[in-house]
């Protein structure tokens, strides 16, 4: 059983199954992310934002597990991803002149990799920015504010976000392909989903910076 | 002089194409002026004309792929202009006519380029490895006798169809061609669809779908990203659904075949 198993891994559609299953469950996780970044705006002093990291901070095993986790799903969607580059590099050594677009290909299907290698570069950013900061005097929303009113931190963050909105608008209707489903009455609404989830995900992130960097750094619903 | 159907001395156009003298030799373009080309005669016809000018010449004929040219065999390919098999959708390079071209027209033409389709001479390419991942299980095994008759196995319509549809792959590699990844999915998506559909299929469904994808992965084809370019190059129109039930083939074979038994001896 496990030569099996195995065997499907070391597979050509084992590899994009997994990249599909890892890469649903990040999507979930960014929604949680964005809908508890949400609290920003729920008050003008970042109160309740900071309440919400207190809690999760107060889960305490159960939040390392859970960072545990995603460090595995982002650890086996970026190794995937990379090896999926080189092999595909790899897949036709002698290059066309210019291949050009039959008419299936969008300009996000096309710069998956691109736009993943961004992300990456922006992870790490983004975990040193706030992950490994000490904020216990000033609080996680100040921090917030500081990183992003700076106008290279807002454009990292904002240009960051436009990536990550490029990249699934490809995403999700790949992965349920990847995974096997595909059928004429669903496809088009799978597509559709997809889409919305994607801009309505950068759009939520990308906005606070660009709030912030509207007023000047100042909470922008005072 | 201007294109279009009141060109009635024809067309004159400018071709870039792949020179390239034997699997090792480095490739280059090489530039041909052609003159007076019908607008009627098709892509491969225009090249015959260019061959027989270089014939005149006292040059090297250009080797390209064909055979039916009524696109049915499959063994036309080129890369035109960037396309596989040319400009126009659900079109071998075989159907292509001259007359979508245009007088003074410039055209690059290129062999399909994968690392599993090796260039064998200038537009030539070896689409062996196709052969091989189609021996691993692109078939029926059945005792051979007189034949039943036709109705003898009930199949629903919906399935005949689909089946058939993907049934209509003709082995080309266009889509290998088109895809950015230089990917096998649909023409692998084709075959395993086509027998999986049918009862006839049944008997070495699980079987088939490990040991064809096992090969594809062998003779290094790129990974599917969905681009989905190869349906949209694909002569027969072939569509990436196929791709889709390949991939839940082999995920569900994956999953619940069971390892193969030794053959004599013991169990």
């Amino acid at each position: 059983m496990f030569s099996r198993f195995g065997a499907f891994l070391r597979s050509s559609i084992g590899k994009k199954s997994l990249m599909a299953v890892t890469g649903l469950l990040l999507i979930l996780f960014l929604i949680a992310h964005v809908v508890g970044n949400l609290t920003l705006y729920a008050d003008s002093d970042g109160a309740k934002f900071n309440a919400y990291a207190a809690q999760l901070e107060a889960l305490g095993p159960v939040k390392l597990l859970a960072e545990l986790g995603l460090v595995l799903l982002f650890g086996v969607h970026i190794a995937l991803g990379m090896r999926a580059i080189l092999e595909n590099r790899e897949a036709r050594p002698s290059r066309y002149k210019d291949l050009a677009p039959k008419g299936n290909r969008t300009f996000a299907s096309m710069t998956m990799s691109i736009t993943g290698l961004v992300v990456l570069v922006f992870l790490v950013i983004h975990i040193i920015d706030f992950r490994m900061a000490d904020f216990s005097e000033q609080g996680l929303a100040a921090l917030v504010v500081e990183r992003l009113s700076s106008p290279v931190g807002g454009a990292i963050y904002f240009v960051s976000m436009a990536f990550l909105g490029v990249h699934l608008w490809h995403a999700f209707q790949s992965a349920i392909q990847t995974l096997g489903f595909r059928h004429p009455s669903y496809a088009p609404a799978i597509l559709v989903i997809g889409r919305v989830l994607a801009v309505a995900i950068a759009v939520l992130f990308a906005s606070f910076p660009v709030l912030l960097l509207a007023t000047g750094g100042q909470w922008p619903w005072n | 002089m201007s294109g279009g159907h009141d060109n009635h001395g024809g067309l004159n156009l400018t071709l870039h194409v792949w020179r390239q003298k034997n699997r090792e030799a480095e490739g280059h373009f090489e530039t041909y002026s052609l003159h007076g080309i019908s607008e009627h005669c098709s892509f491969l016809e225009m090249l015959d004309q260019l061959n027989e000018q270089l014939l005149r010449e006292g040059r090297e004929p250009v080797a390209f792929d064909h055979d039916c040219r009524e696109g049915i065999c499959g063994s036309c390919s080129l890369v035109i202009n960037g396309q596989a098999h040319g400009p126009d959708r659900e079109t071998a390079t075989c159907q292509l006519h001259m007359r979508r071209f245009h007088d003074g027209e410039t055209i690059y033409i290129e062999p399909f380029r994968a690392k599993a389709f090796p260039i064998v001479r200038d537009l030539v390419c070896d689409r062996s490895a196709f052969d091989r991942i189609i021996a691993r299980g692109g078939f029926v095994s059945v005792n051979t006798g007189s034949p039943q008759d036709a109705n003898a196995i009930p199949i629903p319509k919906e399935n005949a169809d689909l089946a058939m549809d993907a049934a209509a792959c003709i082995g080309c590699g266009a889509c290998v061609a088109a895809c950015p990844n230089a990917a096998a999915m649909l023409f692998v998506g084709a075959k395993i669809s086509h027998l999986s559909l049918l009862p006839q299929g049944q008997p070495e469904r699980r079987r088939r779908v490990l040991a064809m994808v096992e090969q594809m992965d062998k003779e290094g084809f790129g990974n599917c990203g969905n681009i989905y370019e190869c349906e949209a190059a694909c002569p027969k129109g072939i569509s990436v659904e196929n791709i889709a039930r390949l991939n839940k083939e082999y995920l569900g074979a994956s999953l619940t075949a069971r390892p193969e038994k030794e053959s004599a001896g013991g169990f």
